[in-house]
């Protein structure tokens, strides 16, 4: 461990303006879902500039989706990490977000202006009803994936009778989850 | 200060919530729109949809929210409010990854939150459905939007887009 970061540290491949740049673009071209994200981070931090190994994106990788918060916001602050430490973690996370957040922005400010536009209405109407199907296909995934026995079956449901019958804080009850997680894998 | 709180809501959730970003959307409905009355359901569910058609992470959605609260500045303060734990926990973890992988903490926290983020993704799609599926067409919609994102590799950027051009048309 002593010695990767040593090795870590000697090894300031490129400067914090070549990584902001490089983040910005990932931030700016990369549409949609995770994998194409993650497709594209490769392609240019691997492939194209060389900067960090195979193994070394693949441990970022599991870093983002092991940590708390968005896993590919977390990506590539662990990458930011390993090429510059610190400095390198600021600029990768604003070179990452500053389009979608302009964009965003943007957006939020002609949203809120033409609310009231009938146009508008029909058009976020359709994109509303889009994204309800999307939302239920994130959990159909996630349930896929993450409900393998009974015991995540029992706290997923419980989760949800705790939200939707309840209304119990959804902040408590992930906490009241990951205690439960640590009791029941303790006994195991 | 709005503003202070919705950052102090925004770091929280940040911190706290496993399972990408779409993890934090219950959090964030409860939070913003039940609790606090900054959004509607129907803001709550354009904003998900803004930050899915521009590029970048999901999170750009907390720029929204917090333009709406306050503004321009209250759009900055949400988006370092949002990245803040994760810049503080992945710079952490980085320097002490075994550490953390092998931690049976991590491993039983995360082993008992990641299934219940399920039930309450499901639970907030109850009260997001509700206020936006309002006729047999919207619900048609969902549906189709359901089937393709979950059984084909069409990206949902293109669903979101499409479903708007139809909807002008159509609703």
């Amino acid at each position: 461990m002593a010695e990767a970061n040593e090795s870590n540290k000697e090894r300031l491949v490129t400067s914090l303006r070549n990584i902001f740049l490089a983040f910005f673009k990932i931030g700016t071209f990369s549409f949609g879902g995770v994998y194409s994200m993650i497709a594209f981070f490769e392609r240019e931090l691997v492939e194209r500039r060389k900067w960090i190994t195979h193994d070394e994106f693949i441990e970022s990788f599991a870093i983002g989706q092991m940590t708390p918060g968005p896993p590919i916001v977390n990506t590539g602050i662990c990458i930011g990490y390993k090429l510059h430490r610190l400095p390198g973690v600021m600029v990768a996370t604003l070179g990452q977000a500053f389009t979608g957040t302009v964009l965003a922005i943007i957006l939020a400010a002609f949203y809120l202006q033409a609310k009231d536009n009938p146009l508008l209405q029909s058009v976020m109407k359709g994109v509303a009803a889009a994204v309800v199907g999307l939302l239920g296909s994130i959990i159909y995934k996630m349930a896929k994936k993450l409900i393998t026995g009974y015991k995540s079956a029992a706290l997923a449901v419980g989760a949800f009778g705790a939200l939707a019958v309840f209304k119990l804080n959804p902040i408590g009850i992930i906490l009241a989850a990951g205690v439960l997680g640590l009791i029941l894998n303790w006994r195991r | 200060m709005e503003i202070l709180k919705l950052a102090a809501i925004l770091f929280v959730i940040n911190g706290l919530t496993i399972g990408g970003g779409y993890a934090m959307v219950p959090l964030l409905q409860k939070e913003l729109v039940e609790n606090h009355h900054w959004l509607t359901n129907k803001e709550f569910i354009d904003a998900i949809a803004i930050s899915q058609v521009t590029p970048g992470p999901l999170t750009v959605m907390n720029a929204f929210m917090g333009f709406k609260v306050g503004g321009l500045t209250g759009a900055i303060v949400a988006m370092v409010a949002s990245y803040l734990p994760s810049i503080i926990i992945v710079t952490l973890v980085t320097r002490h990854y075994l550490q953390y992988k092998e931690s049976w903490i991590v491993k039983g926290s995360f082993d008992g939150i990641k299934p219940a983020v399920v039930g309450l993704l499901a639970a907030v799609l109850i009260f997001l459905g509700r206020s936006s599926l309002t006729s047999v067409p919207l619900g048609a919609f969902a549906a189709v939007s359901f089937g393709l994102i979950s059984f084909t590799r069409i990206d949902p950027t293109f669903i979101i887009i499409g479903s708007g051009i139809l909807g002008a048309f159509l609703f």
